[in-house]
């Protein structure tokens, strides 16, 4: 049987509530777009195959919940992503300057070497715009993120932003992925590599199957 | 309790008492109304946010009441409605973004409200309101009342099928009601789930947390092959009934299902011990798609729950099955 993928890992979504980080997952994983979204509860999950300079990639994506009160529930999935997007509203200041907060909930939730990128979402509501985008820029650079303004609704940026995402944590894994190419018939699970060692009270001693 | 720093006064051509030199809206000091009136806007818009978006796949929500609030409709109460006060802070705001280096660049507040984009929705003409307008001030009150939890998301989704099976009711005198009928059966509602909501009691025994575990042991009691294959798979009760019990399953399924789920815990003595019941009776009765399911099917399964035949009261059943063997 032919595989289904040759690597596999997590990104998460996170921002202030009502960014429109559903709405990114959304339009990237089913390519529609609903303005009206029901709040995000605790975490969703969606997942989708994409093929980055020859390397099939399934991608686990986790919407996170914005409000304050269910970040002990969405700090948990942190440690648990390789890649990570930052999400803002371009009509929303606020939405922009609690970039820091989230950031800094990265640097002390999130693995070592985890990959970020900045995303100003809504770039479609010109007219509302509240944060230039010369101030995402200066932010991303500032964090060494690299940045980009997406639009759920016009599809603007969406692939381009998920790709790129992918192609980081694609790099800093670079060299688990060379041994990949040697010896091609496995996949290489990036996700499974951060449960090893901290399975539950022993139950599962066969291989975990996420394929 | 509602703050409106003198809107009335003003309008009355009496001097500013909203303004002076003990209390103004630059005023710091945590007693301050103007400072309270800020700090009840941020809860205010996070709850319009929201209730817009109740139920968005279903009309009624967005439908003008029979019976708007007359006491604040009428203009000859000086009350400042929660649409107006929407519309100025999120005006208020604009505003101030547009000051650039010295100069004030002020943008019409007019301009910026005619060019709505997608997701606005058309206000209805004053002296009506739509339901989410009456869900909004439910939720509104609440958490003035309740400044210790205040506002939490999903509790929108808790208010909206109590309101809706009031509202809705044949009986014009039960309609006529539903507001105050609704807010008081949310608020006794409440008090037994706010457990749930505060974050402060996640880890604590009677938080979130213990519930979800609840969970799995009842379903280790009930279906070990189950539970450990969803061990094995590393899906964690936080993946979905976080979600579930959170919000007494009302995401999980549409409005008259939910309302029947309703019926049954609300009856039920040891509801929200029902509860635990009736989410390990939804994982047993897909138990042969879950065996059979990779990580992410059973998450699918899990987060988007199929209906076998449309009809919830297999799951009831199951539960009280379960109920009763104990």
């Amino acid at each position: 049987m032919a595989k289904q993928y040759d690597v596999l890992f997590r990104l998460l979504l996170i921002g202030d509530s009502g960014v429109g980080k559903t709405c990114l997952l959304c339009r990237f994983t089913d390519n529609e777009f609903h303005p009206s979204h029901i709040s995000t509860i605790g975490v969703d999950f969606k997942m989708k195959t994409i093929d980055v300079d020859g390397i099939k990639v399934r991608i686990q994506i986790w919407d996170t919940a914005g409000q304050e009160r269910y970040q002990t529930i969405t700090k948990q999935y942190y440690r648990r992503a390789q890649g990570i997007f930052l999400v803002y509203d371009i009509t929303s200041e606020r939405s922009y300057q609690h970039i820091m907060k989230w950031a800094s909930d990265v640097d002390e939730y999130a693995p070592d070497g985890v990959q970020k990128i900045l995303i100003g979402n809504k770039a479609d509501e010109e007219h509302k715009r509240q944060v230039g985008k010369h101030q995402g820029m200066k932010l991303a650079e500032e964090y060494g993120m690299d940045f980009y303004e997406t639009s759920a609704c016009t599809n603007y940026n969406i692939k381009e932003s998920f790709t790129r995402l992918t192609e980081l944590v694609l790099m800093a894994h670079r060299k688990e992925l060379d041994g990949l190419r040697l010896a091609s018939n496995d996949e290489l699970n990036l996700a499974e590599l951060e449960e090893d060692g901290r399975k539950a009270d022993g139950t599962a001693n066969s291989k975990s199957c996420w394929c | 309790m509602i703050i409106q720093p003198g809107i009335a006064k003003a309008k009355l051509g009496l001097s500013r008492e909203d303004v002076t030199l003990e209390d103004h809206p630059l005023n710091p000091n945590p007693d301050s109304r103007w400072n309270t009136y800020f700090k009840d806007n941020e809860v205010l818009l996070q709850i319009d946010k929201d209730v817009r978006r109740l139920c968005p796949d279903f009309s009624f929500f967005l439908n003008p009441t029979e019976y708007p609030c007359q006491l604040i409709m009428d203009p000859e109460n000086e009350y400042e409605t929660l649409r107006k006060r929407v519309e100025q802070t999120t005006l208020k705001s604009q505003t101030v973004a547009r000051n650039r280096s010295g100069l004030t660049n002020v943008s019409s507040p007019l301009k910026a409200s005619a060019s709505h984009s997608l997701s606005d929705i058309e206000p209805l003409p004053t002296g009506s309101e739509a339901h989410w307008e009456v869900v909004e001030r439910i939720l509104f009150i609440y958490a003035k009342l309740n400044p210790g939890i205040a506002y939490v998301q999903g509790m929108n989704e808790i208010v909206g099928p109590i309101y809706y099976t009031f509202a809705t009711n044949p009986n014009s005198a039960w309609r006529e009601h539903a507001e105050a009928d609704t807010f008081f059966c949310f608020t006794n509602l409440m008090a037994e789930i706010r457990d749930n909501f505060i974050k402060s009691l996640d880890d604590s025994q009677c938080g979130i947390t213990a519930k979800m575990e609840r969970v799995y042991s009842t379903l280790k009691e009930e279906d070990e092959e189950l539970y450990l294959r969803l061990q094995e798979q590393n899906i964690k009760p936080q993946f979905f009934a976080f979600r579930w019990l959170t919000l007494l399953l009302s995401q999980e399924f549409v409005l008259p299902d939910v309302i029947r789920i309703w019926d049954s815990l609300f009856a039920d003595e040891n509801r929200f011990d029902f509860l635990l019941k009736v989410s390990c009776a939804m994982l047993i009765l897909i138990r042969a798609q879950l065996l059979e399911g990779d990580f992410t099917v059973n998450m699918r399964l899990l987060q988007d729950y199929p209906l076998s035949d449309g009809d919830v009261l297999p799951i009831l059943k199951k539960a009280k099955e379960l109920q009763d063997s104990k």
